[in-house]
């Protein structure tokens, strides 16, 4: 089965697709005057104290480290809306609905922000718990595997991550099987091109 | 409509043991005040489970103390206490949440069915299958009555929130209304409800609506009768989609909606004004217990099971959450607002669904008013310890007296400060300040700047200074204060602080605190005999305190004392802004109405004037809450019915509203006011019932729009009319500071360029009003708008914009506008001319200054002559008679080029070229004057035939 760390397996490393969740928007709270800041992906600000506003994670957390705001976590992160999740997720089969970057945002915030979640220690075992059911899904789901439609809604980017590759090369060899006779040397360019993109050479993020 | 199904979790376990009819029982649920926890219990279980309601999951807390099934639960209005009856005869008492055993309060000779508190929590009145209702008083266990007269079982009780009846039904339908100070029946409604006969898992109840002028009873149609708090005459009945009898109903905490069950195993959600169902749910099993959350929008449901669950959002979001409102309307009948918003309309018996409230002893005269008029409160309580004082109240009640009496001391309090607020003049107070909240940081003062707190220990208090903007503000360091400061104020030099004084020792001080000076220890201390400050602000180089006698006492901030002055009326607020002090001072007694009658001054402390005084205008039966000067320094006021005005010299001085709190509000929310500027207003956002923020967590302030109170107009076009009056303000403003400015002989070339950027802004909105008012066909709407059109181009692109909307009519009506206007100019030009030639070169050679200072007097506030400055700076250099013919080459060229572009991109090209053209115009004496010094006639040859703008300017 597909593990969880099977990096060599996924197409990305867990923390490139951190690197990706960083340009979630969150809520800060600045406590400092600043004009607008220009990035290429857009204009944050201008900045009022104790005026709230949105900015890419990354930001937030750059001036979070420097004491320059508090973050405010996000709504699905309150203690409520996880318990209510976690529960959905136990009970149904179907993946509860959260944001695609729900791993990364979480871990990033429990890291960084620490004292501005309220009851850290619940909301990070939620989130774990919720994380862990989720992959455990995951790799249920991957047991029942079939060439017939997939449709697994509300998956998050870490948990796609697992089995991106597997389930591309899977449906691939489904694909491969049923028609033989088609393309016979299908496989061989197929099974190459993911193994190129695994084995290109991986730059490790620089860590925060 | 919708169907969903709603999950339903087990809590107890129907079992033949306590034998329950056809495996059906009575459940019951309901919530604690604040929603952390539902009870629920089931008339085949013995236990009563406590569940968390945050963590659904989490096994419930079973109670186990009775014999036999818990039929009836209630829970006193603070959530404290808990009470069961059971079908082994006892009432039981118990401690929530925790919900250890604490006493078997009473006992009967037959099952409970029906348990109900009162709002003060100090009674509780029990009855079942016995003759009897038992009132029992709470604190020591003593029946204060019995009241007999049902021939049934009684299976529903309520007291009415007003706390003057009890209502009673039993088994058999018949509806009792009970005067609590006398234990008589009143009314007596035979068989209005339906006979449950002997199903003992159905139970007939009733619940008086929040406010308590309506009593809801099942009807003998599947409907609900409300009847009359009063005459218990029917008022109007809620008919619809039950098939069956109903079981239960339960009004929301606001009384707007209401839940009802049958025994076709619907849900129904009513909206009980318009009497109509908005919303319903099937179930699997017959639903015989509802109770709504106190908080939030949400219906916990348990069914004859004992499996219950949780409707989420049962009012759709598009109508007013369930507990929106919920203090207005109580605010209609009785006057103990305060003390009921500490209670929150608590549900606090989910199985009857009942609201009480008042304790026997303080149900306030015995006369049935309708409606007592807050006004007539003081009277009430007078009336009411008179009863105390003859002991009219019944001998029974006597050694509950005692303890009843402490209960009330403690209300007083409360009341005291509700009466305070409503019925007199109101107090003094700082503005940004929180009231007390013992064992609880708060703060003194809260502005735009940062915030000062304190928080009580013993005999001393810890007060700390923030800054929002860490990075600039200084860092002060903590103070320990033994004065007891109640007052504060803050700026960027400095922070003041006063105490009020408190018996002989305790004199009034007032204290200054610079936060940076160049001598050591420069703070300094007032110290005041035989008066009292009541109010302290502060500005630049100024301390100001009002005090009890009336004193305005203006300090350095070194601490001389340099001027004492008399006011006119007893302080209510003040507030300082650089060298200005606004006052407001009570100018004579309440009106009958409520109606505050406040005053406000202006001081300039710098200059020792008075620039403005009048009336501060309130909402009706308002007082004030906040009040401050903007960020541009406009003097503003903040009521409590969330209205803000804002002073201008409009008019010759008036407040203007700009914005309503009813009108942006969303459910739920209170707005505690810090501070404005020109478009927004700073607030911290408080859910209700709380009015104010907390210090921890750090409140973090919200940006609302102002809006004026417009009247919906039949143009659909709010948010241009409304942007329309605020520019058209904000021009005022520009304006005034202008010829402030220029009068004073300083450089108006920073405010000229926003003056003229916001002329360009405003046509753009008008040009925009004026798309829509074509739209809407209202023409002469549309030929007023475009007189008020500022720049010559916007003109131009009106004209254009009603061509494309294929309005001929208009078009030509703004060409001769268009005309009217350049006529005028022309005029203006010939006149301008004479100066020029006259002045001659030395126009440039003047220089800027002069040149524009003498500008905006040329600006006078009719928009129709606005445009004037342009075309005679235009005139000035290029001589009277060739000024018509030019007009008509600009436009000829001007025409083609706009042309281009059609239909609604045209409206944007003109604005933009609008905008253009004012960035261009806007400096044009630098230009003149740098270039070259009084060439008026080169310029008039160098002509650039391209831009005809540009050039008339050099």
């Amino acid at each position: 089965m597909a593990g969880q760390s099977g990096s060599q397996l996924s197409l990305f490393t867990p923390d490139e697709v951190e690197f990706m969740a960083e340009d979630e928007l969150v809520e800060i709270v600045p406590n400092l005057r600043m004009d607008s800041l220009n990035f290429i992906c857009g204009d944050y600000g201008p900045f009022y104290p104790q005026i709230a506003i949105q900015v890419p994670l990354w930001l937030a957390l750059a001036l979070k480290k420097r004491g320059k705001c508090t973050i405010r976590p996000p709504q699905w992160m309150s203690i409520d809306n996880l318990t209510q999740v976690l529960e959905g997720e136990r009970e149904s089969h179907a993946f509860q609905s959260l944001p695609f970057h729900y791993v990364e945002i979480s871990r990033l915030l429990f890291d960084h922000a620490r004292d501005d979640i309220p009851e850290i220690y619940m909301a990070r075992s939620l989130v774990e718990d919720i994380r862990d059911v989720r992959f455990h899904k995951v790799e249920t789901n991957l047991e029942n595997f079939t060439a017939s439609a997939v449709t697994w809604k509300n998956m998050a980017a870490m948990e796609v991550n697992i089995i991106r590759a597997f389930s591309g090369r899977a449906l691939q060899a489904f694909y491969r099987h049923e028609n033989e006779q088609l393309i016979p040397d299908l496989d061989r360019t197929q099974d190459r091109q993911p193994q190129n993109l695994n084995d290109r050479p991986r730059r490790n993020l620089r860590p925060r | 409509m919708k169907i969903r199904t709603l999950k339903l979790r087990e809590a107890h376990k129907p079992s033949a043991a306590y034998g329950a009819a056809n495996g059906s029982s009575f459940c019951s649920i309901l919530w604690d005040q604040q929603a952390r926890h539902l009870v629920t219990a089931s008339s085949s279980d013995s236990g009563i489970s406590i569940h968390d309601a945050l963590l659904p999951s989490t096994t419930p807390k079973i109670l186990r103390h009775h014999r036999d099934g818990v039929t009836a639960l209630a829970l006193s209005p603070n959530s404290t206490c808990l009470a069961s009856g059971s079908i082994d005869n006892s009432v039981k008492l118990y401690k929530f949440p925790g919900g250890e055993f604490e006493t078997n309060i009473t006992r009967f000779t037959l099952p409970i069915r029906a348990l109900a508190f009162n709002q003060s929590g100090s009674m509780l009145a029990a009855a079942g299958d016995d003759d009897g209702i038992k009132l029992i008083n709470t604190v020591d266990g003593s029946i204060a009555r019995v009241l007999k007269g049902h021939k049934g079982s009684v299976t529903g009780l309520a007291f009415d929130p007003m706390g003057e009846y009890l209502a009673s039904i039993d088994s058999m339908g018949t509806v009792l209304f009970w005067e609590l100070q006398s234990g008589t029946i009143l009314h007596t409604l035979k068989g209005v409800a339906p006979n449950t006969g002997l199903d003992t898992s159905l139970v007939n109840i009733l619940s008086w609506s929040p406010d308590g002028e309506m009593l809801a009873v099942p009807g003998l149609r599947n409907d609900v009768v409300m009847y009359d708090r009063d005459t218990a005459e029917k008022v109007f009945t809620l008919r619809g989609d039950h098939l069956l009898p109903l079981c239960f109903l339960s009004w929301s905490p606001n009384g707007k909606y209401m839940a009802t069950s049958s025994l076709d195993r619907q849900v129904l959600i009513w909206d009980v004004l318009k009497k109509q169902d908005i919303d319903r749910q099937k179930f699997e099993d017959r639903i015989c217990c509802m109770a709504w959350k106190p908080v939030g929008n949400t219906l916990a449901v348990v069914d004859v099971s004992g499996k219950y669950g949780l409707w989420e959002s049962v009012v759709p979001s598009s109508m007013k959450s369930p507990t929106e409102d919920i203090p207005q309307s109580s605010k209609k009948s009785n006057g103990l607002l305060l003390f009921e918003e500490e209670g929150q309309e608590p549900c606090s018996s989910g199985s009857l669904g009942d609201n009480g409230e008042d304790s026997i002893g303080e149900s306030g005269p015995p006369s049935r008013k309708r409606i007592r008029k807050r006004s007539e409160f003081d009277e009430d309580r007078s009336t009411e310890n008179t009863i105390d004082d003859y002991g009219l109240l019944p001998q029974r009640m006597a050694p509950k007296r005692a303890r009843e009496q402490l209960d009330k001391g403690a209300n007083e309090e409360l009341r005291s400060t509700a009466i305070s607020v409503r019925s007199k003049m109101q107090e003094a107070f700082q503005p940004g300040v929180t009231p007390v909240q013992p064992g609880k940081r708060r703060f003194l003062c809260y502005n735009m700047l940062g915030t000062i707190t304190t928080m009580e220990y013993d005999g001393y208090s810890h007060i700390e200074i923030d800054f929002h903007d860490t990075s600039r503000g200084p860092r002060v360091p903590a103070m320990t204060d033994h004065f007891g400061f109640t007052m504060a104020c803050l700026n960027e030099n400095g922070s003041v602080f006063a105490n009020p004084c408190k018996g002989d020792k305790n004199m009034s001080t007032l204290m200054y605190r610079p936060f940076s000076s160049w001598a050591n220890n420069s703070e300094w201390y007032m110290r005041f005999e035989g008066e009292e400050v009541k109010v302290v602000a502060l500005g630049v180089h100024w301390v100001a305190a009002i005090t009890s006698l009336n004193y305005l006492r203006i300090f350095t901030d070194g601490g001389l004392q340099k001027h004492i002055l008399s006011l006119d009326g007893p302080a209510v607020t003040a507030s300082g802004s650089k060298n200005r002090l606004a006052v407001v001072t009570h100018a004579s007694n309440c009106l009958p109405s409520n109606d505050q009658v406040l005053e406000f001054h202006v001081f300039d402390i710098r200059n020792g004037t008075r620039p403005s005084r009048g009336r501060l205008p309130l909402s009706p039966g308002s007082h004030l809450i906040w009040f401050g000067f903007s960020e541009e320094g406009l003097l503003s006021s903040y009521d409590s019915k969330g209205v803000l005005r804002v002073y201008t010299s409009q008019y010759g001085g008036s407040w203007l509203p700009l914005f309503s709190a009813n009108k942006t509000k969303k459910s739920d929310e209170n707005y505690w006011v810090v501070g404005l500027n020109a478009s927004k207003l700073f607030c911290i956002v408080c859910k209700s019932p709380e009015v104010f923020p907390q210090v921890m967590p750090k409140p973090i302030l919200t940006l609302l729009d102002l809006s004026s109170p417009l009247a919906s107009s039949d143009l659909g076009a709010d948010v241009l009319e409304n942007e329309f009056i605020l520019n058209n303000l904000h021009l005022f403003q520009i304006q005034k500071r202008i010829e402030e400015s220029s009068s004073d002989g300083r450089d108006t070339t920073e405010l000229d360029d926003e003056a003229f950027s916001t002329e360009a802004a405003q046509d753009r909105c008008i040009l925009r009003l004026i798309a829509s008012c074509c739209n809407s066909d209202k023409l002469v709407r549309a030929t007023e708008l475009v007189k008020l059109l500022t720049l010559e181009k916007s003109m131009k692109g009106a004209i254009k914009l009603v061509t494309a909307l294929k309005l001929p009519n208009l078009a030509d009506r703004f060409n001769n506008i268009l005309e009217e206007r350049m006529l005028n100019e022309t005029k203006d030009m010939s006149e301008a001319a004479g100066v020029a030639v006259n002045q001659g070169s030395g126009l440039g050679r003047n220089g800027t200054s002069s040149e524009v200072s003498s500008e905006p007097s040329c600006i006078p506030s009719s928009s129709t002559t606005l445009s004037a400055p342009h075309f005679v700076k235009k005139v000035v250099n290029r001589g009277a008679q060739k000024g018509r013919s030019d007009h008509n080459q600009t436009a000829r060229e001007v025409q083609p080029e706009a042309a281009t572009s059609g239909g609604s991109a045209e409206l944007r090209t003109t604005a933009a070229a609008g905008n253009q053209e004012t960035s261009r115009t806007s400096n044009p004496f630098l230009k003149s004057s740098s270039n070259h010094e009084g060439a008026a006639k080169e310029a008039m040859c160098q002509r650039p035939p391209s831009n005809p703008f540009k050039k008339s300017v050099k």
